[in-house]
């Protein structure tokens, strides 16, 4: 009896120093902030407020959140003159680049004077950011262009109603309780996310999808419908919208040479935004091209698959690029 | 049921108490019979139905040996592994070969290939002929026999043991002790680190080459080779450890299958390194009887020729394989007209340990590609310095870096202990000290941390 104590004493301090050194260990290899809810309504969630981050899963990065608990190379101060503001979901929040490699940054070295604003955040797709579309515009008051990135161009028609009606479910941030304290440990969260990656429910590589359930009958009303309120919301604020639509390359394993698998429905998109009078900007052709010319992808990282994954510096860069023609050609 | 699922550690947990109970009745047979049990719903755990054929085979085995005198009955027991073996895994690839041989179209068949089928026929066949060579007696207990057949942890993928190894420790009373539980879960641990940690995830890498090996540079292409020369040995080693981990968990022990095979200086040491019980087996039970050295050397050279190309032909139903066999075996034959010490000391056995490795990664192209088109591609990339995506993988320098350093100390250990040959080995530590504990929680911890957390099961599973 007393031989087994002892063992568990000796286990049970191997296993406190264990999690200490694995602890450490993830500081530096895995170290995530924990969403909290914004009061504001400009995201559903932000990360901790000036906090260190790491991430050696997908890509690798350090850096700082703002005080806002955005991915920018500068806090934000309240009065302060931006004149484009950026939205998106974690390929814009670019957790996996250094941040002076994110869109961001980067068109805010190209424009010069021009002050670029990144309040993408993971898991805040385009109807997600449609929903916070009025209150970012109030809060910022871009002068000049209000960019949503979006991966996907097509959603169900519930959840374009529900966009449409402005009932579309709040994501929640899990930062109470005994769920936001177990995410103050960075060895836990890698667990964690070991544990939904393991069973598929991670959203971290979560694919490009087109394919959710559309009914033809009002397809494009539904479109339309939301597409003219934001316009119309963008207008009201005297800001030009831009909506950036971003996806995997598809490689032909036959030729090797990059394909557009989706482009009927990108073309459907782009007659909604020009009817609706908001610029779209697709990077199919460009990602396909920095390819097919360089063998360059903008997605995934030297520890993903290849081409898969998040944006990587190149293609946060080729998107700053096209970003660039239109807003520094409008200048 | 993969070792590598939370299928198995629950399996694995249920049926080392129940053993433990059962051995404090001290009754071998229920724990036999328990084994047996629980080797059977493992099996059938992927398809129910191959658990008869298990069944089958292992009783056309225990029949044959008892009957071995008679000369129909030792046909029998040879022939029966090799005509279900042949069945399940090639009649669709004789029937498609011979479909192009003569132009027409003969159809294939819906047949699904058991897990495991060519370990265990494998194992039946060594039984059989052990008994007939007097190397061992027949088995009269048929759990027991049926328990060496299919014994859980080598029953999908090895390693090949053989019956004269572990019949006798069934009449010994091997037991659960914290000793064996302490070395066999360190062993699993290892296993299980090489195979999820590193095999898993550069077979990302290693497949999206090999699935588009048009779209890549040279550069890229040639890690990814080296990647998969590591992958395998990860894997595949990864499982030999599980599995014998595992059994010495219960007690029993089962032969090392690798030994640092990427240290060997040429061919020949390579295969006595390389899946040491495939290769065992092949000497023992094709070679041999085909003469092995015994008929003078241009026979000798056919006989190796002539293993390696069965053995090829025995990982896989494909032309690959066949291929890969046969350069192997041309190889063995090469390497016996060269002197016999050339390569084994100084600067040569560096020189001959970089080519070996070269070469030995080399045909691994044609072991991975799913035809000769896709290694045609492979090999002309890399030729014709291929421009496409550059892709530096990191886990493929982690791993080199981690096959660098327990080289360099296996190396180092066995120039230290003055040992014959380099061995490799498994820094195995006393649990019962806080030191031991925290290096076995930090190894469970960096396995769940760094884990691969996709689908993809061993490569042996195929075979």
């Amino acid at each position: 009896m007393k031989k087994i104590f002892w063992w568990l004493l000796k286990a049970f301090v191997s296993g406190v120093l264990a999690f200490a050194i694995l602890t450490s260990f993830c500081i530096l290899y895995y170290n995530v902030p924990v969403h909290s809810s914004t009061v504001d309504g400009v995201t559903d969630y932000s990360w901790e407020k000036n906090k260190f981050y790491s991430r050696g899963t997908e890509g690798f990065a350090l850096g700082k959140t703002n005080n806002e608990g955005y991915i920018n190379s500068y806090d934000y101060q309240e009065g302060m003159d931006i004149d484009v503001l950026i939205m998106g979901s974690s390929h814009m929040e670019a957790y996996n680049v250094a941040m002076k490699k994110n869109t961001a940054s980067q068109l805010n070295l190209l424009l010069g004077d021009n002050l670029v604003y990144n309040i993408g955040i993971s898991g805040h797709n385009f109807l997600t950011c449609t929903s916070n579309f009025e209150a970012a515009l109030k809060k910022y008051a871009p002068k000049k262009y209000v960019v949503i990135e979006t991966s996907s161009l097509s959603f169900s028609d519930t959840d374009l109603k529900k966009a449409i009606e402005g009932t579309t479910e709040e994501l929640s941030s899990h930062s109470e309780g005994i769920v936001g304290l177990l995410q103050k440990n960075q060895l836990l969260r890698l667990l964690y996310l070991q544990f939904s990656n393991w069973k598929g429910a991670s959203a971290q590589n979560a694919p490009n999808t087109d394919s959710k359930t559309q009914s033809e009958n009002n397809y494009e009303e539904l479109y339309l419908s939301l597409l003219n309120n934001l316009s119309q919301t963008a207008k009201d604020n005297d800001v030009q919208l831009i909506v950036l639509y971003q996806s995997n390359v598809h490689i032909d394993a036959e030729t090797g040479a990059a394909v557009t698998t989706n482009r009927e429905s990108i073309q459907i998109f782009a007659t909604y935004c020009e009817r609706s009078g908001i610029e779209f900007v697709d990077m199919s052709e460009r990602f396909s091209k920095e390819y097919n010319q360089n063998h360059i992808l903008p997605h995934g990282f030297a520890n993903t698959s290849v081409g898969q994954a998040h944006l990587n510096e190149h293609g946060h860069r080729m998107i700053a690029d096209e970003l660039f023609k239109i807003i520094g050609g409008k200048e | 049921m993969s070792f590598a699922s939370l299928e198995f550690v629950a399996f694995f947990a249920v049926v080392f108490v129940v053993t433990l109970f059962l051995q404090r009745l001290r009754k071998q047979t229920y724990k036999e019979l328990f084994l047996l049990f629980a080797s059977y719903f493992f099996y059938g755990y992927w398809d129910w139905r191959f658990a008869f054929l298990l069944l089958f085979v292992s009783f056309s085995a225990y029949i044959s040996a008892l009957f071995i005198h008679k000369k129909a009955s030792l046909v029998i027991g040879i022939i029966i592994p090799l005509v279900v073996l042949g069945f399940f895994k090639y009649f669709n690839f004789f029937l498609s070969s011979f479909s192009i041989l003569i132009g027409g179209d003969l159809g294939i068949l819906n047949i699904i290939l058991p897990v495991g089928i060519s370990f265990y026929t494998f194992q039946s066949l060594s039984y059989v002929i052990d008994v007939k060579r007097k190397k061992i007696k027949a088995e009269k207990n048929f759990i027991r026999l049926a328990l060496y057949i299919s014994f859980f942890p080598q029953l999908v993928a090895g390693p090949i043991v053989k019956a004269s190894e572990f019949l006798p420790q069934l009449d010994e009373d091997r037991r659960i002790t914290r000793k064996n539980m302490e070395y066999g879960i360190q062993l699993m641990l290892f296993g299980f680190f090489k195979k999820i940690v590193i095999a898993d995830h550069l077979s990302v890498f290693v497949d999206d080459v090999f699935k588009m090996p048009t779209a890549f540079h040279w550069l890229s292409i040639i890690l990814a080779v080296i990647s998969y020369s590591i992958q395998i040995y990860f894997d595949f080693s990864g499982y030999s450890d599980i599995a014998i981990g595992c059994a010495k968990c219960f007690g029993y022990d089962f032969c090392p299958n690798f030994n640092l095979p990427y240290l060997s200086e040429n061919v020949t040491v390579f295969w006595r390194r390389w899946h040491i019980s495939l290769s065992t087996w092949l000497k023992e039970y094709l070679y041999i009887p085909l003469g092995g050295n015994r008929k003078g050397k241009i026979r000798q050279y056919i006989n190796l020729f002539v293993t390696m190309l069965l053995g090829g032909l025995w990982h896989g139903a494909n032309w690959t394989f066949v291929f890969w066999g046969a350069m192997h075996g041309l190889a063995l034959c090469v390497d016996k007209l060269l002197p016999k010490k050339l390569f084994s000391k100084g600067i040569l056995k560096f020189v001959g340990t970089t080519l070996t490795f070269s070469f030995v990664t080399f045909l691994w192209i044609f072991f991975r590609a799913d035809n000769f088109e896709v290694a045609w591609h492979i090999i002309k990339g890399v030729v014709t310095l291929q421009g496409g995506i550059l892709q530096p993988f990191s886990w493929s320098f982690l791993a080199i870096a981690v096959v660098g350093a327990a080289s360099a100390l296996a190396i180092y250990r066995s120039k230290k202990n003055k040992e014959a040959q380099i061995n490799g080995f498994y820094p195995l530590f006393n649990l019962n000290t806080v030191r031991g504990l925290t290096i076995l929680f930090i190894e469970i911890g960096s396995i769940l941390c760094l884990g691969f957390t996709g689908e993809h099961p061993f490569v042996y599973f195929q075979f």
